[in-house]
């Protein structure tokens, strides 16, 4: 065998030179990667730059400007690029402003849920036992309950707003990360390096965090850029439900709902939020399906 | 047997899951009965007619009792009991998700075993890219879109309601959107596996027929891998069935869940989400079963 074994550091088994320089051609070189990264890089910038972009309010209309159909660029930036809806708001404003949320919403739930599945799933697969057991079971709780019921359920219940969104979110959404850290961390516990560093004196979360945590990241990175898409889907439909981010501020799902009933005569006002909802959700599941193919040893193809 | 008794105890956490739902409410459960004029001494007396008085774990006890002899509590804002209200609606939602599981395969076989077989070709393409295009399609949007294009332009189906079979056409196709893209990669992914076996190999040069060995050989394979996803997909539908119902007005779970959330009715809330729980539960071990049943080599643990 032929293992380069780099000063100093105990464990750190992949992170050489030779390693980094592979990771970049493979990202490079995954169309998937690269279309999902510039498409996400695009929609979110955008959304950020929405203040700068249109000139309207979205949360102020005017009865005069009722349901107008799309201008698109007739009047350049200045005027109705995608109509209004139907209460005279810019549809186009509210698009990019309601993707400013999806966006915030789906990560911060996504890094929230990553981190509280990262701390359980490390526990549960380190210190096995009773914490294991219960964490699991848990788990396996978590698991046979559909998210978006669950997450609508208690947000009803809480009442609807950003942070209970969240916070709801968040706490359906760490199940998956956690039974893949603990089933890495099982496999990676018995390992010699980890025998090693328990002979050099680490302690119980020093040995977690230094030790075992590099080497679960890979399938967590995975998991968490496939599952904003999902999050953003399922955040559409809590908003279409009505338990979103409370009117008026602008949710994609909250316009396609409120839009639903001028479907015939003005159908502007649902097409946008779809097709943005949909090219967003696109955008990163080609992202996650490309961090797959750069990250994951076993997808050659 | 251990996967049995796995099962007990995640419905066991499920109906924890579900008196959580309700101690987490705001206010007082007891006041939310009550005009808001009562005094305190009736106040006083809904909460010990309610069990509020009792401590939490004599609560749940109580509320287990109840679950045992199959009493769900009363609906207040459909003035019936939440037993006959949800075996009203179960048949209704399990016809459109058996109509749209039905669709889902009739569309994921054949794509599945094209792209498979002709892999690397465009219909590998065209199938992978339909599948993106499937899991990054909200069902708001795709609803929403149907409705306008199919009900409201074209006017050849009716655009919400229950009756015939053509009201069960678009909310059954919103019900496979959600599912074809999932069956479809995993069918792909399984028949390539398989087509790359020894016995294919073998049989190849004995010169069985091709499509005998795509059906036979092969597909037999790749079956049992997408058993576990339609089952699981099965349990998903009541999520599903949220927002599609509610667009098409299909008396089913979705429909109900949606309105009792518009009108907090916390005992409706509560009931379906422990229904849904124990359904996917039930259906996941039933599952399990017949995976065993078909697939002679792993022992029923």
């Amino acid at each position: 065998m032929n293992i380069a074994v780099p000063p100093r550091t105990a464990a750190a088994p992949v992170q050489t030179g030779r390693a980094f320089s592979a990771v970049r051609h493979k990202i490079t070189s995954s169309k998937l990667f690269m279309i999902g990264a510039v498409g996400v890089f695009v929609i979110a910038l955008i959304c950020l730059l929405a203040p700068w972009i249109v000139a309207f309010d979205p949360e102020q209309g005017g009865l005069q400007s009722r349901l107008l159909p799309p201008q698109w660029f007739s009047e350049g930036l200045g005027g109705h690029v995608l109509g209004t809806d139907q209460l005279g708001r810019d549809v186009l404003s509210r698009v990019l402003v309601g993707g400013q949320y999806s966006l915030m919403i789906a990560l911060t739930v996504v890094v929230g849920g990553m981190l509280i599945g990262i701390a359980l799933g490390l526990i549960a697969g380190y210190f096995g036992g009773i914490a294991d057991a219960i964490i699991m079971r848990v788990v396996d709780v978590m698991m046979s309950l559909p998210t978006l019921i669950v997450a609508l359920c208690f947000v009803a219940v809480l009442g609807p707003s950003f942070q209970n969104v969240i916070i709801v979110l968040a706490l359906t959404s760490w199940v998956l990360t956690a039974r893949v850290v603990r089933g890495s961390t099982l496999a990676v516990r018995s390992t010699d390096y980890i025998a090693a560093a328990r002979v050099m004196g680490a302690g119980g979360g020093r040995m977690m965090i230094r030790e075992i945590l590099p080497n679960v990241l890979p399938p967590i990175l995975i998991m968490a850029s496939q599952q904003i898409g999902v999050i953003l889907l399922t955040e559409a439909g809590m908003s279409f439900l009505g338990m979103g981010i409370p009117a008026p501020t602008p949710s994609w799902g909250g316009m396609i709902a409120g839009g639903q009933a001028y479907i015939a005569t003005a159908p502007w006002i649902v097409v946008a939020p779809g097709m943005a909802l949909m090219l967003a959700v696109l955008a990163f599941n080609l992202l996650g399906d490309g961090v797959r193919d750069v990250l994951d040893p076993r997808s050659t193809n | 047997m251990r996967r049995a008794l796995q099962t007990l105890i995640v419905l066991f956490g499920i109906t924890v899951i579900a008196f959580i739902l309700v101690r987490v409410a705001p206010g007082n459960p007891a006041a939310l009965m009550l005009p808001a004029d009562a005094t305190d001494e009736q106040l006083v007396a809904m909460e010990a007619f309610m069990g509020l008085d009792q401590p939490l774990i004599v609560q749940y006890f109580t509320y287990l009792g109840n679950l045992l002899q199959g009493n769900l509590g009363y609906s207040f804002t459909y003035r019936q009991d939440v037993t006959t209200l949800i075996a009203a609606a179960l048949p209704m939602t399990a016809i459109l998700g058996l109509a749209g599981m039905f669709l889902s395969l009739l569309v994921s076989i054949p794509l599945g075993m094209l792209a498979a077989v002709r892999r690397g070709t465009a219909w590998d393409t065209f199938a992978m890219i339909a599948a993106l295009i499937g899991q990054s399609m909200s069902t708001v949007w795709l609803a929403v879109a149907l409705v306008l294009v199919f009900a409201v332009q074209l006017g050849w189906l009716p655009t919400s309601g229950s009756g015939g079979i053509e009201y069960l056409i678009l909310p059954a196709i919103c019900v496979a959107s959600q599912d074809y893209a999932l069956t479809t990669r995993m069918l792909r992914s399984g028949m390539i596996g398989a087509l790359g076996q020894d016995y294919i190999m073998a049989a190849r040069a004995r010169g069985v027929p091709k499509l005998r060995i795509y059906w036979h050989y092969a597909f037999k394979n790749a079956v049992l891998p997408l058993v576990t996803v339609v089952g699981s997909q099965i349990g998903m539908v009541l999520a599903g069935s949220l927002i599609i119902e509610r667009i098409f007005n299909w008396p089913g779970i979705g429909l109900l869940m949606s309105n009792a959330i518009a009108s907090r009715d916390l005992q409706l809330i509560q009931s379906i989400l422990l229904i849904s729980g124990f359904i996917y539960a039930v259906l996941n071990l039933f599952v399990d079963a017949l995976y065993t049943v078909l697939d002679k080599r792993i022992a029923f643990a």
